[in-house]
């Protein structure tokens, strides 16, 4: 297992590498607005921007600047300096991560609370008014853009523009630290808009998969056996069914860590998310690569983790 | 200025034209017909921002504004960009200002008077200009001392050191002796006999081109004895590691530190009072900031469907950037006493390429010019409180701009129907050797335009369909709005025949700040050129040289009128529109908006109610 772990690391490293590379590809190939003109005034001269392409290192060749950067992240931790505020973007993404994995392990939280079970009693009351309700339900969820649900509350429930202001409005986060009560009560709206979603998908997928096992032969044969249906369903069912929700569960803890940019946004939390779309806006570059890099670092992580808790899970993987 | 309020502005349509368009054509003559009638909007209680009164609010409270843009930057003499002057304004001292309600009349603000022959601060046939400064103003702690003039000069010297990236010193500082080779080090043409007075000698008479310039923020002191240290660095540190302020405001900071302290970027910003700044140094009445406010608490980020509502709704706000256009008529419909408009917002035009194509020749640009359907422009853009049909290229509140045809424009037959004449673009058409009065050359015209929104792929299409009623062959190339300008339209040598989404607005009030980085051709370079239409016509050259080294402001005012109706006769470009910004604020909030800065508001004469 532990060699297993070890190479999976260092292939996730050379991964990072890639990722890396192909963003600074694509964002010097595609056409895309050059950081020395959108620094320099509508009125500068040529010596002024040339002098800012110096600056931000822009005259060197690609490899160069690509071989710089590498250094700078794995010598020195150093994703650079944004080219729009000259702030360092280490420290940028790391003001921003708290509020990213607030909002990501609270969502995570509310939708498998709320998907798994949803989907195993669907799945046991299969064909009952149960299962059809929680199934219509779960694809009403599942059919609502992430930006039209999250309006949707906020007009609803938002205080300022709400129609019943139960719950905080945009723009009234705070950090954990800084009060818990008003953190929590800020991110109730945001995590039911992302959970929403989310528990839809999975508690289809859940009801499918254990639909499918328990029709296994296995199955048939724990109960012929006088296994009571409760620990048929929970120690032999839900044991196999789960596995590919896991996966997908990884890959979505994953992606959210990179930021939820639509929720951020439209709830204004200043996460990696809207740091990164803000960016964009901005063709600011070593913000963009940095944001993308621990992305695609939360998948690796994510992923490896998910590897490891099948070979729990299921005894028939064994990694070698 | 360097940006204009972005894609959000371009896209208050549709709904506005719905819902307005039956107040509009009311009372305003220039919508929904070819009338070029001065036009009205359709004003209600409090929109009239000319006529703001900008004194007698309530001292005390919290401003909370939200803006979905961020700042750029917080150094007076790198900003240029409109947010960014809404922050520069409250904390910094210029030598000259516009009041909040004027856009063409500059006041004192670090300054005792502003400079004429009369007064005897302008000399030497405008060739010399002695300011006098406050003797009592401070900077902010942790510096405490009092401002001198060597400090001003520090402020414009350094507008010249590439680490300080100013946009703008090379344009209108350029006159200023010793400042053609300046790298941020001493100027020799700017003098300062005793601690209140600096003199500027200039190597031509453009005394009215560097006083309009004095009133950006670049003019701001700074602590002479301490800004090199931090202008060593590239880019220089100096409003991000340190600065102090002059105005009634400042950035919150620790010991001069903003980052981190006041301003986290992309997050936040607070401006606290000033406890340096004092409210009796100030010369004239026409400016005299009353700073009721005890705190400005920015929020960034965040979407501007979101932010336009929670501000109208709510208590204690502002919107900082340009409301989308559903809060617009929102705001107009439901809450009118909450919005404001101002239309010295700058304008648009369709740029013709003149240097290569068929537009070289000018009865085709004519024939172009007389076609474009303007009115349908506006409507696209949102109907009368989006702008009104352009008809020159100085903007309405700009010195020159009445002399040159007020909102009529000047009288020429191809600038006469604003909804478009077709009669008259085939008569040009005609008169450009095309006897059918359709065009049948080879060339195929390339339209390179914004596709950032609905709107500019509408202006696009418009535009489109104009050129091939006139036999034109296009080829319509679409792309984000900062590749068509970075790759396409601000790229001489890859410069195509049409950029429909062309525009300026002014730095001072001035003609040169509208007309000269257009269109002169001295103004075209090979990277990031504005000049998009590579207009190098000698004599539009030759006049507004003349006009930029006319001493006497009024016959100043009348030079540039004359360039612009120049510019309209060799129909250089197509003037579309000439814009107008709303802004927002809550209800209990006195908003006092800077009808020169496209109507920002100025957190230096805004209260709470």
């Amino acid at each position: 297992m532990l060699r297993y772990i070890t190479r999976r690391i260092l292939w996730g490293i050379v991964l990072l590498i890639l990722v890396s590379a192909l963003t600074f590809i694509l964002f010097q190939v595609f056409p895309t607005t050059d950081p020395a003109l959108l620094r320099a005034g509508r009125n500068s001269n040529q010596a002024d921007i040339q002098h800012i392409r110096v600056e931000l290192g822009l005259t060197h060749p690609i490899y160069v600047q690509f071989w710089d950067y590498m250094k700078g992240i794995f010598l020195h931790f150093n994703f650079g300096y944004s080219y729009y505020s000259q702030a360092s973007v280490t420290s940028l993404i790391f003001n921003r991560l708290p509020a990213t994995i607030s909002l990501t392990v609270g969502a995570v939280v509310l939708w498998v609370v709320m998907g798994i079970p949803v989907g195993i009693i669907s799945a046991i009351k299969r064909g009952t008014f149960l299962d059809r309700a929680s199934m219509t339900s779960a694809l009403t969820f599942v059919s609502m853009p992430t930006f039209w649900l999250g309006l949707l509350v906020l007009y609803l429930f938002g205080q300022v523009v709400g129609l019943v202001q139960i719950f905080p409005g945009p723009g009234s986060y705070v950090g954990l630290t800084v009060n818990p009560v008003k953190w929590f009560t800020s991110l109730i709206l945001p995590w039911f808009v992302l959970a929403a979603t989310q528990a839809a998908i999975y508690s289809r997928l859940l009801r499918g998969n254990l639909l499918e096992v328990m029709g296994e032969d296995y199955i048939r044969t724990a109960r012929a056996k006088g296994v009571r249906e409760g620990r048929v369903i929970f120690k032999h069912g839900i044991r196999s069914a789960i596995t590919p929700v896991l996966t997908v569960l990884g890959i979505d803890i994953g992606g959210l860590l990179g930021g939820a940019v639509i929720t951020e946004t439209i709830f204004e939390i200043h996460g990696i998310g809207l740091l990164n779309i803000q960016a964009i806006n901005h063709s600011d570059f070593p913000i963009v690569q940095g944001t993308t890099l621990l992305a695609a670092m939360f998948v690796i992580v994510a992923n490896i983790v998910v590897d490891v808790a099948y070979a729990y899970l299921d005894p028939r993987v064994r990694y070698s | 200025m360097k940006h204009y309020r972005k894609a959000l502005y371009a896209s208050v349509v549709g709904l506005l034209a719905v819902g307005v368009s039956a107040c509009g054509s009311s009372n305003n003559g220039g919508s929904g017909g070819s009338s070029n009638a001065t036009p009205k909007l359709p004003l209600k209680a409090g929109e009239n921002a000319a006529a703001e009164q900008i004194y007698g609010g309530k001292k005390g409270g919290t401003l909370n504004v939200l803006s979905s843009e961020d700042f750029i930057s917080q150094d007076p003499g790198g900003m240029y960009f409109a947010l960014d002057y809404a922050v520069g304004y409250a904390t910094q001292r210029p030598l000259f200002v516009y009041p909040p309600n004027s856009s063409d009349t500059l006041a004192p603000d670090l300054a005792t008077a502003v400079p004429s022959t009369s007064n005897g601060g302008i000399t030497d046939g405008g060739k010399t200009i002695t300011v006098h400064i406050q003797p009592n103003v401070k900077f902010s702690p942790p510096v405490n001392r009092t401002v001198t003039s060597a400090d001003v000069k520090a402020a414009i010297q350094r507008l010249f050191n590439p680490n300080v990236g100013n946009g703008y010193a090379s344009a209108y500082f350029n006159n200023i002796v010793g400042a053609a080779n300046a790298k941020g080090g001493p100027i020799s043409g700017i003098t300062t006999p005793n601690a209140t007075t600096i003199v500027f000698h200039l190597t031509k008479t453009d005394a009215v081109t560097v006083l309009g310039a004095l009133s950006m923020p670049g003019s701001s002191p700074v602590p002479a004895n301490l800004i090199g240290k931090y202008d060593a660095h590239a880019p220089s540190t100096y409003g991000t590691s340190f600065e102090a302020f002059t105005g009634p405001y400042m950035i919150q900071n620790n010991n001069g530190v903003v980052k981190g302290v006041g301003y986290q970027t992309g997050k936040s910003m607070t401006l606290v009072r000033n406890p340096n700044w004092d409210p009796n140094t100030y010369a004239s009445s026409a400016y005299k900031p009353p700073a009721y406010l005890d705190k400005v608490s920015i929020q960034i980020g965040g979407d501007p469907n979101v932010i336009g509502p929670q501000v109208l709704k709510g208590s204690d706000m502002a919107q900082l950037d340009t409301p989308s256009k559903s809060t617009v008529h929102q705001a107009y419909t439901q809450y009118p006493s909450e919005i404001m408009f101002t239309t010295a917002a700058g304008d648009h035009y369709m740029t013709l390429n003149n240097s290569k194509g068929p537009f070289t020749n000018v009865n085709l640009r004519r024939a172009v010019y007389a076609n474009l359907n303007r009115e349908a422009i506006i409507r696209i853009k949102g109907g009368v409180l989006t702008g009104s049909p352009g008809t020159h290229f100085l903007t309405p509140g700009t010195s020159g701009f009445d002399q040159a045809g007020g909102y009529a424009g000047p009288d020429y037959p191809w600038n006469k129907d604003t909804s478009g004449n077709l009669k008259v673009a085939e008569q040009y058409m005609k008169a450009a050797g095309y006897k059918s009065g359709k065009y049948t050359g080879n060339h195929v015209v390339t339209i390179v335009g914004s596709n950032n929104g609905a709107d500019e792929l509408a202006i696009n299409q418009d535009v489109n369909q104009d050129f091939t009623q006139l036999g034109f062959k296009t080829h319509l190339i679409q792309v984000d709005q900062s590749v068509m300008y970075s790759k396409y339209c601000q790229v001489p040598k890859n410069a195509p025949d049409v950029c429909p989404s062309g525009g300026w607005l002014r730095d001072f009030d001035n003609g040169l700040a509208m007309l000269y980085v257009p269109f002169d051709g001295h103004a075209i370079v090979p990277t990031n050129n504005s000049n998009f239409g590579l207009v190098n016509n000698p004599q539009i050259n030759a006049a507004m040289d003349t006009a930029r080294y006319t001493a006497n402001p009024t016959a100043n005012a009348q030079a540039w009128a004359n360039v612009d109706k120049l510019l309209v006769q060799q129909a250089v470009a197509v003037p579309e529109d000439f814009d107008i910004q709303p802004n927002i604020a809550s209800g209990n909030v006195r908003a006092v908006d800077d009808i020169w800065n496209e109507g920002s508001i100025d957190f230096a004469f805004t209260s709470l109610k």
